[in-house]
């Protein structure tokens, strides 16, 4: 018994370093048979010396017996040892390889998530430094705006999602802020339906959407335009629609933008087929992005 | 000096004239809010130096330059641009990064020539001046001594200089006008060569000349051209 442990810890080490997991199935199952074969007779041959050396007087049948015996045995427990084995092997390895997927699937995520553009930020602080003389109180709100974005954004990482108030909160804020320094070339306009509070989305989505019409929109345009986000519930989803001055060029759709070509691919890893996400001109002066979102 | 500054936003032009109200070789003739406004406070002012915010609505910073005939000393402010600054990679005076530090200010502005006087608006194009070329992604202040010569190349001109010939969207008869003709000599209908770059000269077929210049460039005088050409080399 003790010597048939020992066989298989001596099979399972081959098995390991010769990566027998990787060898196809046609190559494997022979091998594993002869293995299985020379593992028995190993045994039996151990025994016969055994019983020899207890009794050196024993005739040839009476020896072979227990041996034939001993080596049908054998096969049986070393096949039935094989297969346990290798089922467990294959189990392993499934297993890994979701984790795998797993893990990559994570950071891929992490990666498409929105993160705040620098160039905003830098613009922000300039705008309010220069604002501090002007008006101190704006200036103030101001930096609790950028400071309240700032922690968002910071905090974005650890959440797959947010309830959708708290990402309206971060628009507002940053509305707020592009406004101190566009001015009157930025007008706002919000109407939220009721509702729409009890949604969860991506953190930091919708803030790109509206970045986004601000830096090909009202940042391209001498005198401005505004930015209006609505959200009304179809069919048991969440629809946002930012509407924004400006117009696509033809072509541009999608690929253009990274933010945007991040947001659809990010929908459809956190939704799958149930969220959806357009752009496109509305009219010739109004850019429309729309995203329906599920519960 | 006279100094112009041009960005769209009100308050980041405010924070700027602010830093500089330190600096009293600064003189602030004007503040713009886009590449339109710029370019008739400049045709106005003839600023000296100007402080430029290169993504503005309409126009960049970097077309603005492309139409001037010849740019004034360039100080670049930008928030923060992978784009922009790849472009700075060019011979910019310098660039300021918003918010503007004042020692970073000050240092920007040790650079620039206060002693350089940039002249009226009908001034003609020395070869003290510069001009801005943008060619693709590339673009460079070229001084204009550097210039080895214009070619022209249906309605745009190579500009010759190192080892690059970029073109610019002009003909060659505007240009020719406001260049200063104690430096530059039109060769020919397709050709302005710089003259401080003159080395041989040679007579050439039908009673043209052929110059070459330095780094080997050969350039054909036209038979018109010839007679004022050598008159201008004799004095």
């Amino acid at each position: 018994m003790a010597f048939n442990i020992l066989l298989t810890h001596g099979f399972r080490y081959f098995i390991i370093k010769f990566k027998w997991l990787n060898f196809r199935m046609v190559k494997l199952i022979p091998l594993v048979f002869v293995s299985v074969f020379t593992l028995s007779l190993l045994s039996s041959i151990f025994l016969a010396l055994i019983i020899l050396v207890r009794n050196a007087s024993l005739s040839f049948e009476t020896l072979m017996q227990p041996i034939v015996i001993q080596t049908t045995e054998s096969v049986f427990l070393f096949l039935f040892w094989s297969l346990a084995y290798f089922i467990y092997l294959y189990f392993e390895r499934y297993n890994t390889s979701l984790k795998y997927e797993a893990t990559i699937r994570e950071t891929e995520l992490k990666n498409l998530k929105s993160q705040l553009n620098p160039h905003f930020i830098f613009n922000a602080l300039n705008s309010i430094r220069a604002l501090v003389e002007e008006n101190p109180k704006k200036s103030k709100e101001a930096i609790t705006q950028l400071s309240h974005i700032l922690r968002n954004s910071l905090n974005s990482d650890r959440k797959k999602l947010v309830p959708f108030a708290e990402e309206l909160r971060t628009v507002k804020d940053y509305l707020g802020l592009e406004s101190i320094r566009y001015e009157e070339r930025l007008s706002t306009k919000f109407d939220i339906a009721e509702g729409s509070e009890r949604f969860q989305v991506p953190p930091l989505m919708l803030q790109t959407l509206v970045e986004n019409g601000i830096k090909h929109g009202i940042a391209n345009l001498k005198k401005g335009g505004i930015v209006a986000i609505s959200t009304f519930l179809k069919e048991g989803q969440l629809v946002v629609q930012v509407r924004n001055t400006g117009q696509l060029a033809s072509g541009e759709k999608l690929e253009k933008g990274f933010g945007l070509a991040n947001t659809q691919k990010r929908l459809e890893m956190i939704y799958g087929s149930e969220a959806k996400f357009k752009i496109k001109n509305e009219d010739l002066k109004t850019v429309l992005t729309e995203i329906n979102l599920p519960k | 000096m006279k100094t112009l500054i041009i960005d769209d936003e009100r308050l980041a032009r405010k924070e700027l004239s602010g830093l500089l109200e330190n600096h009293k070789e600064i003189e602030i003739v004007g503040e713009a809010a886009n590449a339109e406004e710029a370019m008739e406070q400049i045709m106005e002012h003839q600023p000296g130096l100007i402080f430029l915010d290169v993504q503005m609505p309409g126009k960049t910073g970097f077309e603005l330059l492309e139409e001037l005939d010849r740019v004034p000393q360039v100080i670049f402010t930008t928030a923060y641009d992978e784009f922009a600054l790849k472009a700075f990679d060019v011979n910019a005076l310098d660039y300021l990064l918003k918010p503007i530090q004042a020692d970073r200010l000050a240092e920007s502005l040790r650079k620039v020539d206060f002693t350089e006087d940039f002249g009226s608006a009908d001034h003609k194009l020395g070869k003290e001046d510069q001009v801005f070329v943008k060619d693709g992604d590339k673009c460079w202040f070229v001084k204009l001594d550097k210039v080895r010569y214009f070619e022209s190349d249906g309605n745009y001109i190579k500009v010759f200089f190192d080892n690059v010939r970029p073109m610019i969207h002009k003909s060659l008869n505007a240009l020719d006008e406001r260049l200063d003709e104690r430096t530059f000599f039109r060769a020919s209908r397709k050709h302005i060569i710089n003259l401080g770059w003159v080395e041989k000269i040679d007579t050439w077929f039908n009673g043209g000349l052929l110059v070459e210049l330095k780094g080997g460039d050969k350039i054909e005088v036209s038979r018109r051209q010839a007679a004022r050409f050598k008159e201008r080399m004799s004095l």
